[in-house]
């Protein structure tokens, strides 16, 4: 850790002259989380974060030995509060798109789980370009989903609904044939439920890859490429040491972070 | 039910926040209201420019786009010139100062109306009957005008109020914590979204009742020694 303080000694000489700190040698790292997307981040009711997002981001600072500041903020406001400074990164299951990418930049995936379909048990189902034609599928409209429907099954029937929750309801009364969304979406908030208990997955895993892009990834304002590189190396990090395993392992019976 | 009583403390302390942001974006409303009346009716001509663009603007623009603006553009803004200047290199922007300040600019304008309107409705003759008793201009206002213009502001101020009070719920959008921000926060997190939403639907049904009995004990101090004429 010799570089660290070589680091350390130049901000000190920097602020001597009266220079601005540059804030990627700031001790803190301040992190941008969401605290409403079970299980990857809730809120117990005593307040405090928990979930797989909140675990890695405190391995992360762990990693890179910087004290870690959870900052929560909205979900619609989380790419503003980034570029306005009020936290450096967002570790908030935030998927790697291209249209993030012309605001925001991203460090290499730290999971990506598969999207699938989930249609009533037994329905016979099949998912192929004929099996889908005219079926009703759900999804969150403005998700990596749409894009993926669209492009690879576009003669099936889109039903677009503003939450997944909403999603899920429909699905169980029975006004769409089948819903796609994150697989670990679908299977905690709604197979393991009691909604749920008549619905199955189907089709196996889905992928492509303009679409869904390489998964979820910590974003950092474009000019932090120190950050960046920080946090690709504290991933690896993680990876190698199996301290990413051992968080793994509590949320998920498989390995999220995908091949 | 016992979700919510689980989650009771941060139900509470959302709406204590709901409660704080609320009242003094209220006190910011009524100043920039009464300012705001008082250059609408003034004979200076760039008071009354400045108090029409004023009125225009903050009630032609959506609440939420002007919070966004304040406490993301704003915040990027003094930023960057503090970066430019070199006179700074961080300053943050509280989540409370700008959504209370915020709904109390815009809220001004609706104010200024209210105000305007009470004021264009005491008779010119009684302030007229003032000064010619010798009233000096504070006396005019503090025993004539005021009386009055809290009478006739009253039903427009009220709907304003309970406008502004549902208003604050916006600033879940920049992450204070109200008591919408952390009710959804419990919802999602104990996947019963439903519970928690008539939960908070409750607690601004319960504020919304309480404000109706002040506004209503309001309305009977000022209206004393009026007869009310309109419903036999």
């Amino acid at each position: 850790m010799k570089f660290t303080k070589i680091k350390t000694a130049c901000a000190a000489i920097a602020l001597m002259f009266g220079l601005a700190g540059n804030s990627a040698l700031a001790a803190d790292l301040r992190v941008g989380v969401e605290g409403a997307y079970p299980p990857f981040s809730w809120k117990e009711a005593d307040g405090t974060l928990k979930g797989f997002d909140i675990e890695i981001a405190e391995a992360v600072c762990k990693e890179l030995e910087r004290k870690c500041v959870l900052i929560e903020q909205d979900w619609d406001g989380m790419i503003p509060a980034l570029k306005a400074r009020k936290f450096d990164t967002i570790i908030a299951s935030m998927s790697i798109t291209e249209e993030r990418k012309k605001q925001i930049d991203f460090s290499d995936k730290y999971y990506n789980t598969p999207a699938k379909f989930v249609a009533k048990k037994g329905s016979g189902l099949e998912i192929s370009k004929v099996g889908l034609k005219g079926k009703r599928i759900g999804l969150q409209r403005g998700t990596t989903h749409q894009c993926f429907m669209e492009k690879i099954y576009p003669d099936a029937e889109l039903v677009l609904y503003g939450t997944q929750e909403e999603v899920f309801q429909d699905l169980a009364i029975g006004r769409i044939d089948a819903q796609f969304s994150d697989s670990i979406a679908a299977d905690d908030g709604f197979l393991k439920t009691d909604a749920g208990k008549d619905f199955e997955f189907t089709g196996g895993d889905q992928h492509d890859e303009a679409c869904h892009g390489p998964g979820a990834g910590m974003a950092v304002r474009k000019s932090d490429t120190e950050l960046r590189d920080d946090l690709n190396r504290a991933i690896k990090a993680m990876r190698a040491d199996g301290t990413y395993q051992k968080i793994n392992a509590k949320y998920f019976e498989f390995d999220i972070f995908g091949g | 039910m016992n979700l919510i009583i689980e989650y009771q403390a941060q139900l509470l302390s959302g709406t204590w926040v709901t409660i704080r942001l609320a009242l003094m974006s209220l006190v910011i409303a009524v100043m920039f209201g009464l300012l705001g009346a008082w250059a609408k009716l003034s004979k200076n001509f760039v008071a009354q420019k400045t108090a029409a663009a004023y009125t225009t603007i903050v009630r032609g623009v959506p609440d939420l786009v002007l919070i966004l603006l304040v406490f993301y553009g704003g915040q990027q803004m003094v930023n960057s010139f503090g970066g430019m200047t070199g006179l700074w290199d961080y300053v943050e922007i509280s989540q409370f100062a700008a959504g209370a300040g915020t709904i109390g600019v815009v809220f001004g304008g609706y104010m200024t109306e209210t105000f305007r309107g009470a004021i264009i409705a005491i008779p010119r003759g009684q302030i007229e009957a003032g000064v010619a008793c010798g009233m000096d201009r504070f006396t005019i206002f503090h025993r004539v005008i005021w009386p009055q213009m809290v009478r006739y502001a009253l039903p427009g101020f009220s709907n304003n109020w309970l406008v502004q009070i549902k208003s604050t719920a916006l600033v879940s959008v920049i992450g204070l914590q109200d008591v919408v921000y952390n009710g959804f926060v419990a919802g999602r997190s104990t996947r019963q979204l439903f519970t928690f939403m008539f939960a908070v639907l409750m607690i601004y049904l319960v504020l919304t009742a309480i404000s109706d009995l002040g506004l209503r004990w309001l309305d009977r101090k000022y209206s004393k020694g009026v007869v009310r004429t309109d419903h036999g």
